[in-house]
């Protein structure tokens, strides 16, 4: 890790100082234990605040799709031909990488405004599973060693393997090494475990129909609608959501559970072949709503039905705006 | 609609989003030939079933239909080519998804129907009313107002 980190922050200062990039997207040491925060770095003595560590958990993506949008809106009353492009360098693990590739297929901005730093990554910690190992108290201290972390609380330390708290998407995670490479720094990692990757939802499948409208009720009824989920998603970048659009009004703004279901419904839905189960979202909402049920559902349908997996692959089209004369169709009724 | 609900002589409202150039002409023509079905579905008509947005579906069971059928031209047969095949793909996924969070299946019907299949029509609406029927009253997403 100190290694990558190493060549990380060299790698960011070259591009800077030769003014190949505007901006560097990484992650920097967040004022809490457990925690890094993204850092926007312009000014090439500040590399220093990079780090690379398995507490790097937000999918950075989002923030390449913002800055280049708001730095093109910034220059819709300059002339044509002396507006300037703002290029992005970004530490990019696999989801990550992914996420780009989706904006890069969506149009979302050219391949030439993004310069990809790829950054091998073997997983990152789950806050969540961390609150559950020392029954939510307050974590003063962490460290990670090898693969051990150790968490100081006031009532004491206590040391959990890293396997067990990583995050559910890191465990069967398929594609952990970056897709979309400019400049890749370290080995590449070795690789998760993904053969149980749909292990989940198959269980879930095969739970009785009213248990799993149960589930989803339950689940439905935690959310507060904050949007963090949303606010934190690469692929939910429209600049009017459907959720607060009002005409039409998809989402009510009352308290009915239903609202939070349909909410809840769409967002996952427009995930469509464009979930790349980096975790954000789970990681980020405060109610610990179980979304990663759902949103792999989508995944799993994806590849089973269509060979698709999100962002895997920049040539294979987005999954809904493509299509072949022979996909299945045995979900259509016949009245004969 | 609630009060209907708890009347025994309930019958289901079932929501038809179809496409104008198939569907639709299919529920003229089986006008047109006097063919008779149950009159529990109402028709919206949509220029294509690539035009049919996943959230009509959700939408309209939230608002209380009891079912949701959705119907368009076969395969090949698109008006503008293939917006039902982009259409299929969506649907599959639609109906995939509403059963894995615990939808019962049959509340959403895909199907497709030509402009010369009145006949057709007709039979897809007495089926879908049918299975309908068996499910009761629509309970889930349904918003209480
Ligand atoms: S829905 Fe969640 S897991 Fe999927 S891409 Fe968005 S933030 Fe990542
Ligand atoms: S982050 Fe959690 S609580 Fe907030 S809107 Fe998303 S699911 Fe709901």
């Amino acid at each position: 890790m100190e290694n990558i980190e190493k060549q990380l922050r060299e790698e960011a200062k070259k591009l800077l100082a030769g003014k190949k990039v505007d901006v560097v997207v990484g992650y920097e040491q967040g004022t809490l234990p457990l925690q890094t925060t993204p850092c926007f770095i312009e000014n090439p003595d500040d590399v220093e605040k990079l780090v690379w560590n398995s507490y790097c958990s937000q999918n950075l993506a989002k923030f390449a799709h913002d800055i280049i949008h708001q730095h093109r809106e910034s220059q819709a009353r300059v002339k044509p031909e002396e507006r300037t492009k703002k290029i992005v360098g970004i530490v990019a693990r696999g989801c990550t990488t992914r996420s780009l590739i989706i904006h890069l297929q969506e149009r979302q901005y050219g391949r030439d405004e993004i310069v990809v730093l790829g950054v091998p990554c073997t997983g990152y910690i789950s806050k969540k599973k961390i609150a559950i190992a020392v029954d939510g108290d307050e974590i003063l201290e962490s460290t990670v060693t090898g693969d051990t972390i150790s968490l100081k609380t006031a009532g004491g330390e206590k040391k959990v393997p890293l396997g067990n708290v990583l995050s559910d998407s890191c465990i069967t995670c398929r594609f952990n090494n970056p897709l979309l490479v400019d400049v890749m720094i370290g080995e590449a990692a070795p690789a998760m475990n993904p053969d149980g990757e749909y292990d989940d939802v198959n269980a879930f499948e095969n739970l009785p129909i009213e248990e799993r409208w149960q589930y989803f009720t339950k689940e439905m009824a935690k959310c507060i609608r904050c949007f963090a989920c949303r606010n934190t998603c690469p692929s939910c970048y429209c600049k009017i959501c459907f959720a607060e659009q009002s005409q039409p009004t998809w989402i009510g703004v009352g308290v009915d559970e239903t609202d939070v279901q349909m909410f809840q419904m769409m967002r996952i839905f427009h995930m469509v072949g464009r979930c790349v189960d980096c975790g954000s979202c789970v990681e980020v909402c405060p109610m610990g709503v179980d979304l990663r049920k759902f949103l792999k559902k989508l995944d799993k349908d994806g590849f089973e039905l269509f060979s698709h997996r999100a962002g895997a692959d920049i040539d294979n089209p987005p999954l809904l705006s493509s299509f072949l004369m022979e996909d299945k169709e045995d979900f259509i009724y016949d009245p004969e | 609609m609630a009060e209907n609900k708890s009347n025994e002589n309930w019958t289901p409202k079932i929501v038809g989003i179809v496409c104008n150039w198939c569907t639709y002409a299919g529920a003229d023509l089986a006008g047109i030939s006097r063919i008779q079905y149950p009159p529990n579905v109402r028709l919206i008509r949509v220029p294509c079933t690539g035009r049919i947005n996943p959230f009509y579906v959700f939408k309209a069971l939230q608002e209380g239909a009891d079912g949701v059928l959705v119907s368009g031209c076969h395969p090949g047969e698109c008006h503008y080519l293939t917006g039902n095949l982009s259409a299929r793909r969506k649907f599959n996924m639609v109906k995939n998804f509403l059963s894995y969070i615990g939808v019962e299946p049959n509340r959403v019907t895909f199907t497709w129907c030509s402009a010369s299949e009145g006949e057709r029509f007709s039979k897809v609406v007495k089926g879908v009313t049918e299975m309908v029927k068996e499910l009761g009253p629509a309970t889930k997403l349904v918003k209480k107002l």
